[in-house]
């Protein structure tokens, strides 16, 4: 849904925002091939002239780079992003060289060195070769060095709007959710959570999650803040593989949804909005003080695998 | 000044024809279809790629007919029936901006962010389930067409073995628009609400697209008549009467 997306939400600073141009550009994902069993979709190209299937969260993915830096640091947070959403799939193949960094608007020095830097993090596996090129490898320990690295990059008062953001757009999204979902969006949202729970790893909870958010947003009837959920869940996913899916987030994180869509159900917009914006709050709070460990210097595992102090603290009664 | 009030009757005959003026469209996409199928240069037992490659200008100009009120039309295949492609759509828009329609593309990776669920989807199960034609919506179409739409579908069956859907999607404000034109000034309130007691469309400003309304009629001043063959039902309330539709 190439265009609907691009002529209504440009991008406005967003590290993974929303596609600016991406019908001429589909042509840089057209070539991707999949790797993967019988649950991805596969098409004969030399049946069907259209091109792979996409997603507007997967053409975001090969937009042209907005942060006007050109660093290659902004592609290594692009495709890390997106191979934690699964965007890019786990053994996909990226575009060539000379097409991706066209697509991404940087120049195919500064992909290189992206990519380079990828490799050694082991998000990225070379094969040369007929059948050789790029191609991404879903590295757990990989992205959560990446998001480390992130959340130690980003300063205090970045983390905090951000927080602050997503509270805004989701605490609204479930009060409006709470006067309009329907019984069946409510069943769905149930059983969004229940693959939250039995999620095997990091990362697929990570985007069940991003699933129940965008889910929320769609059941509060509003197009534009499902279209606002779905770009802050590319951003956030850039910090948010470290540390709050963790198991011991994860578990009271399952406890506050359901609270949130036990409030939907029973139609209590304040409580769904409050829960919300209190948890997002707390997770932020979790996610500044690991930045200001890391800026200390401190060991952040210490943090990360036990229970959050900031779980421990009280502050969720 | 007494009002005679009028009953739902003429508001249901203009949705009931704006409604066939869609079922249309799909009925005449899966003609093609079933063209298609049957008229192939060699005869396939089974629906193929190929198949929906052939339907394509077919699909086209059906929606190039219909412009009017349908924004997207197009085939959704049954999960598991072609040979390469666990999950296909074939599936065609005007996106905002363009003159001519393009392919909507959808990323179909279960382990993505961004998957495109539609073997949940209410406008693909309800009619595998039934049989029977159906309207989603409203509903924002997330990881789709970004759009808040209603969802015509019907189910292809051949031989006994189904096939897929066949669909329109309507913008609601488009749907909205004509419709209050054909219904023009009124003393009542007119409202279409879906099974999930989800307004489809109102002439008030209290129950408005995707609101959910109780059934409730305490004084009986409702009255309501069903769609047929649709999952609809339109409610008529005098509004001299000072009796808004109560919230849930």
């Amino acid at each position: 849904m190439s265009t609907a997306k691009t002529s209504v939400c440009s991008p406005v600073g967003t590290s993974c925002g929303i596609a600016r141009g991406m019908t001429g550009r589909l042509g840089a994902t057209a070539g991707i091939r999949r790797q993967r069993g019988p649950q991805v979709s596969c098409y004969d190209r030399s049946e069907v002239e259209v091109p792979a299937p996409i997603g507007a969260g997967r053409q975001a993915v090969f937009a042209p780079l907005d942060d006007g830096s050109g660093r290659s640091e902004a592609v290594v947070r692009r495709l890390g992003s997106a191979i934690a959403l699964g965007l890019i799939a786990d053994g996909e193949q990226l575009p060539a060289e000379a097409e991706l960094a066209t697509s991404l608007g940087v120049a195919t020095v500064t992909l290189r060195e992206a990519l380079s830097d990828l490799r050694r993090r082991g998000l990225v596996e070379t094969r040369r070769g007929r059948a050789g090129g790029s191609f991404v490898r879903l590295s757990e320990p990989a992205l959560s060095a990446l998001s480390r690295s992130r959340v130690r990059e980003l300063g205090s008062a970045d983390l905090r709007e951000l927080g602050e953001f997503h509270a805004a757009v989701a605490g609204t999204a479930a009060r409006l959710a709470a006067e309009r979902a329907s019984g069946h969006e409510i069943g769905r949202l149930s059983a969004t959570l229940d693959r939250f729970e039995q999620a095997p790893t990091t990362a697929g909870r990570r985007r069940v999650e991003g699933r129940y958010f965008i889910e929320v947003a769609a059941a509060a009837q509003s197009v534009r803040l499902t279209r606002q959920e779905i770009e802050l869940q590319s951003e956030l996913a850039e910090l948010q593989l470290f540390p709050s899916h963790t198991a011991g987030w994860a578990k009271v994180a399952l406890e506050r949804y359901r609270a949130v869509v036990d409030a939907i159900g029973t139609r209590d917009g304040a409580l769904a909005r409050r829960l919300t914006e209190e948890w997002i709050g707390t997770r932020t709070l979790g996610m500044i003080e690991v930045h200001l460990a890391l800026m200390a210097g401190a060991d952040p595992a210490q943090q990360v695998d036990g229970v959050p102090d900031v779980l421990e603290g009280g502050t969720l009664g | 000044m007494t009002g005679v009030v009028a009953g739902p009757g003429p508001f249901a005959v203009a949705a009931e024809s704006l409604v066939e003026r869609v079922f249309g469209a799909v009925d005449a996409v899966k003609a093609r279809l079933l063209d298609v199928l049957t008229t192939g240069p060699t005869h396939r037992e089974h629906l193929q790629s190929n198949d929906l490659a052939e339907l394509r200008p077919g699909l086209i100009e059906v929606l190039a007919d219909h412009r009017e009120i349908v924004v997207g039309m197009g085939m959704i295949v049954a999960p598991g029936l072609l040979p390469n492609e666990r999950r296909r759509l074939e599936w065609w828009q005007y996106a905002p901006g363009r003159e001519q329609p393009s392919a909507l593309q959808v990323d179909l990776n279960p382990d993505s962010l961004g998957f495109y669920d539609y073997d949940a989807a209410e406008w693909f199960s309800v009619p595998r389930r039934s049989g029977r034609r159906h309207i989603v919506g409203p509903y924002v179409d997330a990881h789709g067409t970004d759009r808040y739409l209603l969802t015509f579908t019907a189910p292809v069956e051949v031989d006994g073995t189904f096939l897929g859907v066949i669909g329109a999607d309507v913008p609601v404000s488009r749907f909205e628009r004509r419709l209050l034109g054909t219904w023009g000034e009124s003393a009542v309130e007119v409202t279409i609400i879906n099974t999930h007691g989800r307004v489809v469309m109102s002439n008030c400003a209290h129950a408005l697209s995707g609101d959910l309304v109780s059934d409730i009629d305490p004084d009986g001043s409702t009255v309501r008549v069903d769609l047929p063959d649709v999952p609809w039902h339109v409610r008529v309330v005098d509004r001299s009467a000072g009796l808004p539709i109560p919230p849930v």
